[in-house]
């Protein structure tokens, strides 16, 4: 069986990458993306586990996980719609205008 | 008590009816004809006609004061505060004055008042409300409530004296008098009446309570420290002095003349000064329990009579000379009511006594009630007529008006203490009273000798009225007077008169036994144990200071002949034509008007000053300061958003990184 070290290696590498990718990148969808990749990573630690567990419930989380990951999705990409609709850029950098 | 029902169980009606017609004219006065007047007139008529059913079940009856349980109303931690009626034979005496007298004054307002047009709904409710209050105040049975109605009056006396403010008959000065004059009213009784206030908590701490039935029982009294029950009444009298003018807060009286007269007649006859002395008969048990502050209460009397009498002896204006008449009265009153205090409270401890004073204190407040109501009254008829309320303008007026000169002769006749009219039973009584103690102490000759010469000016400036209004030769006013006022105003005129001319005789008719108050084995007892009529009779015909009253009263009534009528003296010549020193100084009424003025300019100036230091430093400074805190930190802290999404999510990584590290280093480090 492989060691369980490598499962949480892969999720936080994975994690890691979304991270950088959130902080460093300007593009709305590729944000989006990137915090896919970051539930995913924390989706890979649940299924790690929960194969050294009798218990369901890692399971369970996982798929409630991957289905909030599907509303916040659509609901991203909704609000990116509009604001390109305004903006004529996906770029949130350019969404600034409600600071103070 | 006729049949089974009992009057005395609905006397709350007396002062509610006329407070519900205060309501219904106020709300409702337009739609009547004539403003309500006919409304509030027999609201007073239902309410003098209880009063009348309820003091002949209490005199027919047994005499014992009748409290029935009051309604509880309010209750805080051990104090409760109640609302109930008192009734004894103080309170009847009071509610037939005062509610016959207030109907008359209606009635007559219905002739005096029919050129007021709408201002007279106003007039009727606000009168309503007057007599509301002060019929309210004579039957409360505790402090508090007693305290409520006083504000009431307080209230009404300020609307009515500032009737005209907004619309005066002689012109806008006059309306601006007016709105002044209400505002001292209010203001200068209000200055007596913070000190009834504190009165009353004084009274509340010590006693528990403010319930008659409990302040006025001697085993609660004994148990009470003596020094609480003196600064007690001394907070109670300052109430009165303010409410009934006296010394040294009298000058609010003459300024309020500028009301209608009709308001001057309720004022000064039937209610407002009459509830300070009122208050004073009332709390005779606790008044008497020291001797100092009946002296005291005597001297302010005694003073209060005799500079308010001087003030009147140069006045030219009607009304202001009978404001001044009524202050020297009130003065009167309270002085025969320190003095019998006095007595009562030295004799106290030495067995049974019963005063004199308040017999001939309460007594003449009764005697006063008709014989000034039926001047003022009077003096509005004249006013009514000629149109203005100069003296000097005025002259030669018996021959238009008979009947107003004539009644006003009885009115002058009584208040001047001439032998069988009213006022002459009264005044002998009280002078009597003042005497009766001299032996104590040397002020009371004073006091006797200051009432005397008192009964001489008040004889001469009464008679100076009369003279300079109805006889001598014909004003320029009176040149253009239409005759006599409506019936309206003269038929109360005749029936006022025979009471000025007669209320005297009821002290024969067993008024006697009814003011009276007397300690017997320690308790204390309203009416009963009163002097026989042959008694007081025998001792004001052989006492040798009634004929000295008399010649006195006599020979100011004289000499105002000589002066005004028959002009064999010049008045000139005691004033060198109005510019001697002391003319001007009884004119500027001695300098009172400027001494309030200069006391509450620099006590309030700088009370206010301070205030102001405080509130723009203080409070001002703390608020700014605080927000302007909130508004620096808010200003910094604002740098922080950029309004980039990757600045917040920098921000949140590395706050859950620190909380990680922290967390990690505690975990590790074995600390939780």
């Amino acid at each position: 069986m492989i060691p369980i070290e490598l499962f949480l290696l892969l999720s936080a590498v994975l994690f890691s990458i979304g991270l950088l990718g959130v902080l460093v990148r300007s593009n709305g969808i590729v944000i989006l993306m990137c915090i896919e990749i970051m539930l995913n990573a924390a989706n890979i630690n649940f299924i790690a586990f929960a194969s050294h567990s009798p218990e369901p419930l890692a399971q369970i989380f996982v798929i409630v996980s991957i289905a909030v990951a599907a509303a916040e999705v659509g609901v991203g990409i909704a609000i990116l719609l509009r604001a390109y609709k305004v903006r004529k850029s996906t770029n949130i950098d350019d969404l600034t205008t409600l600071r103070w | 008590m006729i049949g089974s029902i009992s009057f005395m169980e609905f006397a709350w009606l007396i002062p509610f009816v006329p407070l519900l017609a205060f309501v219904i004219v106020g709300f409702f006065g337009t739609k009547f004809k004539g403003g309500g007047g006919l409304f509030a007139v027999s609201c007073a008529l239902f309410a003098f006609a209880m009063s009348g059913l309820v003091a002949y079940e209490f005199f027919t009856g047994s005499g014992v004061p009748y409290s029935p349980d009051p309604i509880q109303w309010l209750a805080i931690g051990e104090y409760t505060l109640n609302f109930g009626i008192y009734i004894d034979g103080l309170t009847c005496v009071m509610l037939l004055f005062s509610s016959s007298i207030s109907l008359l004054i209606f009635i007559y307002s219905i002739g005096y008042m029919s050129g007021e047009g709408k201002g007279k709904r106003r007039y009727y409710a606000e009168i309503s409300l007057f007599l509301g209050g002060m019929l309210g105040l004579i039957l409360s049975s505790n402090y508090l409530e007693m305290f409520i109605f006083w504000e009431i009056m307080g209230v009404c006396s300020y609307l009515l004296i500032g009737f005209w403010s907004f619309k005066h008959p002689d012109g806008d000065e006059a309306s601006a008098a007016a709105a002044s004059a209400a505002k001292k009213a209010f203001l200068v009784t209000r200055l007596g009446d913070v000190c009834f206030m504190a009165g009353l908590f004084v009274l509340l701490w010590s006693f528990k309570s403010l319930d008659f039935g409990v302040l006025f029982d001697p085993a609660e009294i004994a148990g009470v420290d003596g020094g609480m029950i003196l600064l007690g009444i001394l907070l109670l009298f300052g109430g009165v002095i303010g409410k009934s003018a006296q010394f040294p807060l009298q000058d609010w009286l003459p300024d309020a003349m500028a009301g209608p007269t009709t308001v001057s007649a309720l004022i000064h006859a039937a209610t407002m000064v009459k509830a300070g002395v009122y208050l004073v008969a009332r709390s005779y048990p606790l008044f008497v329990q020291n001797a100092d502050a009946m002296l005291l209460i005597a001297v302010i009397g005694g003073v209060t009579a005799f500079i308010a009498a001087t003030m009147a002896l140069n006045n030219m204006n009607i009304k202001r000379v009978l404001a001044y008449s009524t202050i020297s009265q009130l003065g009167y009153m309270i002085m025969a009511l320190g003095v019998g205090g006095y007595i009562i409270a030295t004799e106290m401890a030495h067995g049974d006594v019963s005063s004199d004073g308040y017999t001939a204190g309460v007594f003449h407040m009764m005697n006063h009630a008709f014989f000034k109501a039926l001047l003022f009254m009077g003096a509005g008829s004249v006013i009514h007529a000629v149109g203005t309320e100069d003296m000097r303008r005025m002259g030669g007026l018996s021959r238009k008006m008979k009947i107003t000169s004539f009644t006003m002769l009885i009115g002058c006749l009584s208040i001047a203490g001439f032998p069988l009219f009213s006022g002459f039973w009264s005044k002998d009584l009280i002078l009597e009273a003042v005497m009766e103690p001299s032996s104590h102490s040397i002020i009371f000759v004073l006091l006797f000798v200051l009432a005397l010469i008192t009964a001489f000016m008040t004889a001469f400036y009464m008679f100076r009225l009369w003279f300079m209004t109805f006889k001598g030769r014909t004003g320029d006013a009176s040149a253009h007077c239409h005759g006599e006022s409506p019936k309206s105003m003269t038929v109360p005129l005749v029936i006022l008169s025979l009471f000025a001319a007669f209320s005297g005789f009821f002290i024969f008719l067993g008024l006697n036994d009814v003011i009276t108050f007397s300690v017997i084995g320690g308790e204390f007892f309203v009416g009963g144990h009163g002097h026989s009529a042959a008694y007081i009779m025998d001792h004001i015909m052989t006492n040798v200071w009634t004929y000295v009253s008399i010649a006195i009263s006599l020979a100011g009534i004289v000499l105002a002949y000589m002066m005004y009528a028959r002009r064999s003296i010049d008045p000139a010549m005691f004033n060198a034509d109005g510019k001697s020193r002391i003319y001007r100084f009884l004119t500027a009424r001695y300098y009172f008007p400027q001494l309030y003025d200069q006391i509450s300019l620099k006590l309030g100036y700088s009370v206010a000053k301070g205030v102001e230091y405080v509130d723009e430093n203080l409070i001002d400074g703390t608020v700014n300061g605080l927000s302007n805190s909130v508004i620096g930190t808010s200003g910094s802290m604002r740098k922080l958003h950029s309004g980039y999404v990757r600045d917040y999510a920098s921000f949140m990584v590395i706050g859950v990184i620190t909380i990680f590290v922290v967390l990690y280093i505690l975990v590790t480090s074995g600390g939780v």
